[in-house]
């Protein structure tokens, strides 16, 4: 037996060499092998034959000879496709108009949310060693509470990077509250919030340096790192590598080792100042416990999170005995969780005046991405609905192809491509559209969004995706459907009976009209629960109050001469110190209390330091008792409702309540080092008034006098005349200036404040309401198409009815009734599903509007009505026909 | 004389077609040029010639019979043209009056 060429060559030459020279390389190639099998043997012919296969790639052997008859192949079918499509698009105008600007409203929306979403997922990825950093979270259990604070002490963290070998690194990082910034020689100065890290968390981070060397940044005692912007606003430049800056809590002279880029939005970091470490060398190395600092750990390569942190917890457990009844656990956070999971875990900076880091909500992370696929979905629907309806139309097609031998599977084909092309182009325009609404989405996000060549492959790949899974989704019904119909059928009655596929077209309206109407109950509930948290009575007026730091010790120390400065001000009506303000952005610190001599255990509560002005400036309203009247009342106390309630208190008769301990989040501490707890006299009880957002229930609260020993004043608030307030704010700059001219002058708005609360609310609200706009134009667009295509359909029937004398209006009525059922029932199911979600969301408020029977009706009523306004232009239309145009032709 | 479009590949399998004739076609010139050379030559190569020399003129070509080891595939069969034939003479005149007018003493010094 002769021996065979090798079959895999052979292959490729035949799909590689023309089909006219096929034959005689073909040829050559074999008789070559029989030579060379003789010559050489086996082997080394087989060799041969694969490299000589190369010399026949080039262009002489590839290019096919020009012929004059087209070569049917599927290259062919696929053409013959495409110019159908465009067709059949370009001749159904409407319809290719609705299908395209649904499916395009439905892919802008998609990709917005879907940008957004992508953001939201990807914070703090920025860093190249992000999937081997993670966060210190103590957990600590207590007899009386339980909690995880995302802290560490200083020791620990040393300890663990030498004791443990899985930890390659540690950085710690302390925010330790606000102070002045200060160019020497400009004198220009800045208050910010300024952080203490060691030379660690460069290495660690990847932040990205602008000038400077990041490597010994942090190394030596007395450097700083500031970020580009605050450089620019202290230097009017961001090449400061060198200098020197003012401090205002030491005083030697800073030196600025690096100048870092800012922050990008998807970063939690948000310092803009970092102070070497290397300054509190002398720390108490004995400190195990504490928890002052955010701790971060690199670990080394396939170590196990979770096997490290059960030796962090040995290693504390070994230095350190946890009173009796308390239990401390660590777990290791993974950087890339800390945005969006970091819900319960406190702030480690919670004892300082600094906000916590900003962090995300997965709740609304995840509602959004469902609402972003049910809006693609919705656009989906509509194209299939159309499709499927219009396919009557297209029946003769069909039916021709099929008996010229078209398989099933060329039909499903043609349709596919047909989706994909509307699909595609939809995507073009969308993503034109996204580029046209970013600026404005990302003014109102707070974010950096871009779609652009420069945008991360992974969000083009999944966009990509999306591209295709919408053509597919949005294709393969009309195509499996229209590609199912028996040819004899569609030829012999031009028409498309089908009962199954008719409710299903309705079953889609449906549920295309339940997601709208879900969304709008939604809207109108977020957006009443908005106006409520704004007009509230919250016990005190919240308006025309300005809330102004103490941001010196002087400015403290001197507290009297400060307010009687302001008070002298024409436009300024009240003015009263205090240590917290109610809608207070810092931590407001808690105590525990109890009846002087009670048994029973100890009640928590807020404790704010006030004066006597406080009732006055803040309107709360005093139920019983008296106010506060000279410093002589240092250990009297006032306590709202609940907390006269709590400690059953009716009558404020002086009453004496023990305070032992505070806490700032977290652990409970005695008041001083002896352990003697502030004996107070409650003298008076005030109305509640909500100090925290309204998602929470009102707490206790006691209000104790400025100089009282648990916390000390911190803010001066004036209720002023709303007549020009910038220069009320002037003159009070200018008043507080004559007592410290050093102070920096830092105010805010309390309503501004309290409005923060609901910020993300207000965000979400606005996005609530473009994504129900949406999904009702693209719904209307879909109702739209089906009304004019049953129009269409019933044009004879419609032209017959109104010979024998059927008025305009009854076949309005008859054309409208199909369509509007279908939205009543969308409504029935709409409203359990909404009525549900509306109130599990505010369940969240402590204080919240009831979900009242009319917003249904409002919403359900908006639905129909919308419905009836495209349907009806349709129904109209066709019903003024003259029926002899409709008739004559038969 | 258009003596830049016969490259030297091309004149070495234009000259071997006019040796093999009646029976040129590409595995046998290759064979033979593997011979006269002794590198490898693919057929490829040598097809690619061919063909490159058919659209200048100076061969024409049938197809051949089949055989059973060309798997019952014909042959394409190469002949030299008149035109084909001048090039190549003209080629080979050139290179003569070359050849002559090299000085004995130089030849020496190669061999």
């Amino acid at each position: 037996m002769n021996p065979k060429p090798p079959r895999i060559p052979d292959k490729l030459l035949t799909w590689l060499v023309a089909p006219h020279l096929r034959e005689e390389v073909l040829g050559d190639r074999h008789e070559r092998f029989f030579r060379q099998v003789q010559r050489l043997g086996e082997a080394k012919a087989r060799q041969r034959y694969w490299r000589d296969m190369l010399t026949y790639v080039r262009p002489v052997f590839m290019k096919r000879q020009e012929t004059d008859y087209p070569n049917p192949t599927h290259t062919a079918m696929l053409r013959n496709y495409l110019k159908i499509t465009v067709r059949t698009l370009v001749r159904n105008k409407l319809y290719t108009v609705l299908n395209v600007a649904g499916l395009t409203f439905g892919i802008t929306c998609f990709l917005l949310i879907g940008l957004y979403l992508f953001d939201e997922f990807t914070f703090d990825q920025q860093h190249s060693k992000v999937n081997r950093i993670y966060r210190l979270v103590e957990h600590k259990k207590t007899k009386s509470e339980e909690f995880d604070v995302a802290a560490a002490s200083y020791t620990l963290a040393e300890e663990a990077r030498r004791q443990i070998a899985e930890i390659e690194n540690t950085a710690r990082m302390n925010r330790a509250g606000r102070a002045d910034l200060i160019n020497p020689e400009t004198q220009a100065k800045f208050q910010e919030t300024v952080a203490f890290a060691d030379q660690s968390l460069m290495e660690i981070f990847d932040f990205e340096v602008i000038d400077g060397d990041s490597k010994t940044a942090l190394k030596e005692p007395n450097s700083i790192i500031i970020v580009e912007e605050l450089a620019q606003r202290l230097f009017k430049t961001s090449k400061v590598a060198g200098r020197t800056l003012h401090f205002s809590f030491t005083d030697t002279p800073l030196k600025v080792t690096a100048v870092l880029k800012n922050h990008p939005r998807n970063s939690s970091f948000d310092f803009n100042s970092v102070i070497s470490l290397s300054n509190q060398q002398g720390r108490d190395r004995a400190d195990w416990d504490s928890n002052e600092f955010m701790v971060f750990a690199l670990l080394k390569e396939h170590a196990s999170a979770e096997t490290v942190a059960k030796k962090i917890t040995a290693l504390l457990y070994a230095n350190f005995k946890p009173e009796v009844g308390t239990s401390l656990a660590f777990s290791l956070q993974p950087l890339a969780d800390m945005h969006l999971y970091s819900e319960n875990i406190i702030d480690a900076a919670r004892n300082s005046n600094v906000e916590a880091m900003g962090q995300g909500t997965l709740l609304y992370v995840n509602v959004f991405a469902v609402v972003a696929i049910f809006v693609l979905l919705i656009a989906c629907i509509n194209y299939m609905n159309l499709a499927t309806a219009r396919a009557s139309n297209r029946a003769k097609e069909i039916g021709v192809r099929k008996a010229n031998g078209a398989f099933r599977s060329q039909l499903v084909k043609q349709f596919l491509v047909e989706s994909l092309l509307v699909s595609l182009f939809s995507f073009l325009l969308a993503v034109i559209l996204v580029n046209l609404l970013l600026p404005a989405f990302n003014e109102f996000t707070g974010k950096q969004l871009s779609l652009n060549l420069q945008t991360d492959y992974r969000i083009w790949l999944s966009t990509l995706l999306i591209l295709l899974v919408t053509g597919f989704v949005s294709g393969s019904y009309p195509a499996l459907l229209l590609s199912n119909f028996k040819p004899v059928v569609l030829l012999k009655s031009l028409k498309i009976q089908s009962k199954s596929n008719l409710s299903l077209r309705k079953g889609l309206v449906v549920f295309q009209f339940t997601v709208s109407v879900v969304i709008m109950i939604a809207t109108m509930v977020l957006f009443l629960q908005i106006r409520y948290t704004s007009n509230k009575d919250l016990g005190f007026k919240k308006d025309l109050l300005v809330v102004v730091d103490i941001n010196s010790a002087k400015a403290r120390t001197e507290a009297d001469a400060m307010q009687m400065e302001l008070a002298k001000l024409a436009d300024v009506k009240n003015v009263s110190v205090t240590s917290r303000v109610p809608g207070e952005w810092k931590q407001i610190p808690l105590v525990k209390m109890k009846p002087q001599g009670s048994a029973e255990d100890h009640k928590i509560s807020y404790l704010i330091g006030a004066d006597e002005n406080f009732a006055k400036t803040f309107e709360v309203r005093i139920l019983q008792g008296r106010n506060f009247t000279s410093p002589a009342d240092s250990s009297s106390i006032l306590l709202n409702e609940t907390a006269a309630k709590a400690l059953h208190i009716s009558q404020a008769s002086g009453q004496l309540v023990e305070i032992p301990s505070r806490s700032f989040g977290g652990d409970f501490t005695p008041l001083n080092e002896s352990n003697h707890p502030f004996r107070a006299r409650v003298i008076g009880i005030v109305k509640d008034f909500h100090f925290q957002s309204l998602r929470e229930k009102i707490s206790p609260m006691v209000l104790a006098y400025q100089n009282n020993p648990v916390h000390q004043i911190d803010y001066y608030t004036a209720r002023i005349e709303g007549g020009n307030i910038p220069a009320t704010l002037k003159r009070m700059e200018a008043a507080m200036a004559k007592i410290d001219p050093t102070h920096t002058f830092e105010y805010h708005f309390l309503d501004e404040q309290f409005a923060r609360f609901y910020l993300e609310d207000q965000r979400r609200q606005t996005l609530l309401i473009w994504v129900a706009l949406s999904t009702i134009f693209i719904a209307c667009l879909g109702l739209f198409g089906l009304a004019t295509y049953a129009a269409e359909q019933r044009i004879k029937e419609i032209g017959v009815r109104k010979v024998l004398g059927a008025s305009v209006l009854n076949l309005t009525t008859l054309l409208s009734k199909d369509f509007l059922k279908l939205v009543l029932i969308a409504n029935g199911i709409a409203f359990p599903v909404a009525w549900w979600a509306t109130s599990e969301w505010l369940g969240e408020f402590a204080y919240h509007i009831n979900v009242e029977w009319w917003i249904f009706v409002a919403a359900g009523a908006l639905a129909i009505a919308i419905a009836l306004l495209t349907i009806s232009y349709q129904a109209i239309r066709a019903a003024l026909v003259n029926p002899v145009k409709s008739l004559r032709s038969e | 004389m258009r003596r830049s479009d016969l490259g030297e590949f091309e004149e070495v399998v234009l000259l071997t077609v006019a040796v093999m004739v009646p029976k040129a076609y590409s595995v046998i010139i290759a064979e033979e040029l593997e011979r006269e050379t002794g590198q490898p030559v693919s057929t490829g190569a040598v097809h690619a010639a061919l063909q490159r020399l058919e659209q200048k003129g100076y061969v024409t070509s049938v197809l051949g019979e089949a055989t059973a080891e060309r798997g019952g595939r014909r042959k394409r069969l190469f002949t030299v043209t008149a035109l084909g034939g001048r090039v190549l003479t003209d080629v080979r005149s050139v290179r003569n009056r070359l050849w002559e007018r090299i000085v004995p003493p130089t030849m020496l010094e190669w061999s």
